[in-house]
């Protein structure tokens, strides 16, 4: 290999490279100059809200060693897992259920929960999942919009709550970044358990760790003792594995198995049960410290933004909920048309909002660059 | 629940008794009868690490080393959903479509082909269509019909322990779906081209309504030349589809990759219950990587074809028939409970399959490994089997 080429390929910066060499494979002309690398490889993607690093060297390390068992089904893996998992909450493992991807355990709830005749009530605009779900087996869903500050409206939730099947509280919300607090949170949860003793409360906690608002907590221990409160974790945000697909509930015994009764874990790969034990048995000084170096990236964009007079949300999460001006399709196109990857409309705000991830630091200095470009051209489309 | 059910799952040792017990749920009745199974095996084989697995019918070998190049090139995309990855989960689709010289319309994966046939059960099924299937066969569209309510047309094998395709063409008048084993599981036969051309007429005739799945887990093992894929078969006519995985000759059970391929209006249907982003990235590289290396899954069938004709012949030689297997499992008549072959052959290392109702009391079903371990498997075979009976038992 000439001085030149090894040259090239560390200018890239190691993600980037990474990445090239991902897609190229190990053997196939990793040094070529002369393909240029594909559209994908040069975006900056702040569109999924993924971790830009990935889940750490321990947990690639792990992955490896279990080449060996690639080839065997994975079942007796599921269970050193779910007791890794539960130890880590300081559950016990008859508390968690593993998924494949947090996606797995919001469709197994919405179907266990709801049905024809017991509807899905649900902030709206939050993650899609148990919508979509619920519109697949013919259940009704019971739509609440946000308040003007972009909250969760627990009252109005309250009311839709009473007589449904399940309540998706996402918390903090996707797309909208907000988080309400652990009082108001177990307050709104007490009042449905109270008034509609047949509703089951799903939290999903997916951004959890991202999550600073003072009074924050997680319904850990409101689910494992209440058989009609459900929280759901993923390792595809913070644990940055959405790739190798894998998450968790962690609820009551006998939800938890009314859930696995429905769809267990025979979809869970044996790559991601070796990530997710390694994940959970880390240090938890590296959630922290993934933590402050979003959190650090995300008060840089989110500043920027307002600088500029362009509101975010208040986000608890890795990603941005912008007030952009425009319709979001507009924005993501121009932004997409200079590398960088933005995310889908989300009604009803698509008109004027658009939802950005947090990338790494170096990313979100480019990609601010590319926002201030598109911005400063005046608006095609007037906002609604 | 039955007080029965109740007692097995109190009998499980603290702290894994959900999830044992979920599993147990999940995989129905007769899973039942698998996990207490697992559980005595588990606790009879010797804790030396070094056993001898030929219970779940897994390529012994693993993937490729090509699959597993494929994998480590992806750990700079680990933190990157499937639909972000290059390639991402519709370049495996297109990759899939491609070796059958099909349309991406006509391709849908699951995470594992476990997903497929659970998802035909609930896309074709219901209380008023019934699911028929032979029995024994695969447990996934059974125990899914149960979970559903939906009714369940079991339909014994014929004499050679095949699918009794005459009975099956009776049941399946407003049949929601069929689900057409072939190979085979448990028994391990398989029905050749013909035959089953004739019964997918036949059922079109019948029935143009049910929706036919046919099941070609163990394709990559026939040697039997009178069989061919059905897949030109279902592209060819409607409300046929046919379920493959990476699990058996591919080596990547641990993986979790199937499909299901069709005319696009069967897929459709069947794709709408497809659980988003069910492929790992590291799942569709070392899928697609696979794809590319058909020499790879020559050589492993002829690898099977070799370690399992030793076997069979070490069963008659020990006076034990097999079926004519065409997969890489066999289907021992013992003479003797399967349970009782399984729990004596543990306490040498070796694991063999479940319980294979209603079969159980003669038959057992085992996987084919690396020719080593089935040299090493059937000296114990031998120890633990007494000369065949023909009376009573001892």
């Amino acid at each position: 290999m000439s001085l030149s080429r090894r040259r090239f390929v560390q200018t890239l910066g190691v993600g980037a490279a990474g990445a090239w060499i991902g897609a190229r494979g190990r053997e196939a002309s990793l040094f070529s100059l002369e393909q240029p690398l594909s559209a994908a490889e040069r975006m900056i993607i702040l569109s999924s809200n993924e971790n830009p690093l990935g889940p750490g060297q321990a947990v690639l390390d792990a992955v490896k060693g279990a080449y060996g068992v690639a080839g065997r089904y994975p079942f007796s893996t599921v269970g050193d897992v779910t007791r890794a998992v539960a130890e880590l909450h300081k559950v016990k493992p008859e508390n968690v259920l593993l998924g494949t991807g947090s996606t797995q355990i919001l469709r197994t709830c919405t179907h266990v929960f709801t049905s024809k005749e017991r509807a899905l009530a649900t902030a709206l605009p939050a993650y899609e999942e148990c919508s979509q779900y619920a519109a697949l087996i013919g259940a009704p869903v019971r739509g609440v919009s946000l308040d003007s500050n972009f909250y969760m409206d627990l009252g109005a939730l309250h009311k839709a709550a009473v007589g449904s099947g399940l309540v998706f509280y996402c918390n903090p919300n996707n797309p909208v970044a907000t988080a309400v607090d652990g009082k108001s949170t177990r307050e709104f949860i007490e009042r449905v358990l109270r008034d509609s003793p047949q509703t089951t409360i799903l939290v999903d906690e997916a951004y959890f760790h991202y999550a600073t608002l003072p009074g924050y907590e997680t319904m850990i221990p409101l689910a494992v003792e209440n058989p009609r409160v459900v929280v759901a974790r993923t390792f595809s945000k913070a644990g940055g594995m959405a790739g190798l697909r894998i998450g968790y509930a962690i609820g009551h015994p006998q939800t938890i198995r009314k859930m696995a009764e429905w769809d267990a874990t025979g979809s869970v790969n044996a790559l991601a049960l070796a990530a997710a034990h390694a994940s959970v048995t880390q240090d938890p000084s590296v959630w922290a410290a993934e933590a402050r170096r979003n959190n650090e990236a995300r008060a840089f964009t989110m500043k920027w933004f307002s600088d500029r007079g362009y509101k975010p949300t208040d986000s608890q999460t890795n990603f941005l909920f912008v007030n952009v001006k425009r319709p979001a399709k507009e924005f993501r196109e121009a932004c997409r048309a200079q590398g960088v990857l933005v995310a889908r409309d989300f009604p009803p705000f698509e008109k004027t909002h658009c939802r950005i991830s947090i990338g790494t630091m170096e990313e979100m200095r480019k990609a601010v660059e590319v926002f201030g470009k598109v911005l400063g051209a005046p608006a095609i489309t007037a906002a609604a | 629940m039955s007080l029965s059910r109740r007692g097995f799952i109190t009998r499980l040792a603290p702290g894994r008794d959900a999830h044992a017990a979920a599993l147990i749920a999940a995989r129905g009745r007769e899973a039942l009868v698998a996990e207490s199974l697992y559980r005595e095996v588990g606790e009879l084989v010797p804790p030396t690490g070094k056993e001898i697995r030929i219970s779940s019918n897994e390529n012994p070998l693993g993937p490729g080393q090509h699959a597993l190049d494929a994998i480590t090139g992806k750990f700079p995309e680990a933190g990157r959903y499937p639909f972000n990855s290059t390639p991402n989960e519709g370049k495996l689709v297109e990759a899939v479509a491609q070796k059958f010289g099909v349309k991406a319309e006509n391709v849908v994966m699951g995470a594992g082909s476990g997903e497929i046939l659970t998802n035909a059960v609930r896309a074709f099924t219901s209380p008023s269509r019934p699911l028929v299937t032979a029995w024994p066969s695969f447990e996934n569209p059974h125990t899914t019909a149960e979970k559903i309510g939906t009714p369940i047309k079991e339909i014994p094998l014929d004499a050679q322990l095949r699918i009794d395709i005459p009975k099956m063409l009776a049941a399946v008048k407003g049949a929601g779906l069929v689900f057409f084993c072939n190979p085979n599981n448990p028994t391990a036969t398989v029905h050749g081209a013909a035959a089953v051309a004739d019964f997918v007429k036949a059922v079109r005739r019948e029935s143009p309504e049910t929706v036919i799945l046919i099941d070609e887990a163990y394709h990559d093992y026939v040697t039997d030349p009178s069989y061919t894929s059905a897949v030109e078969l279902a592209m060819t006519t409607p409300n046929v589809f046919v379920a493959r995985t990476f699990s058996k000759a591919y080596g990547m059970a641990g993986l979790r990759i199937g499909y299901g391929i069709g005319q696009a209006a069967v897929i459709k249907e069947l794709a709408r219950y497809k659980m988003p982003y069910n492929v790992s990235v590291p799942g569709i590289a070392a899928a697609m990587a696979s794809l590319k290396n058909q020499a790879h899954i020559d050589q492993e069938r002829a690898r099977n074809t070799e370690v399992r004709s030793f076997t069979v012949r070490a069963f008659e030689q020990m006076g034990y028939t097999a079926t004519d297997s065409q997969a890489n499992f066999v289907f021992v008549d013992l003479k003797r409970p399967a349970k009782e072959f399984r729990n004596a052959v543990a306490q040498h290392g070796v694991i063999v399959g479940r319980d294979f109702p209603p079969y159980e009391k003669t038959h057992c079903r085992i996987s084919i490994g690396t020719m080593d371990e089935m040299q090493r498997a059937v000296e114990v075979f031998k120890k633990v089997l007494a000369p065949a009976r023909t009376t009573s038992q001892q």
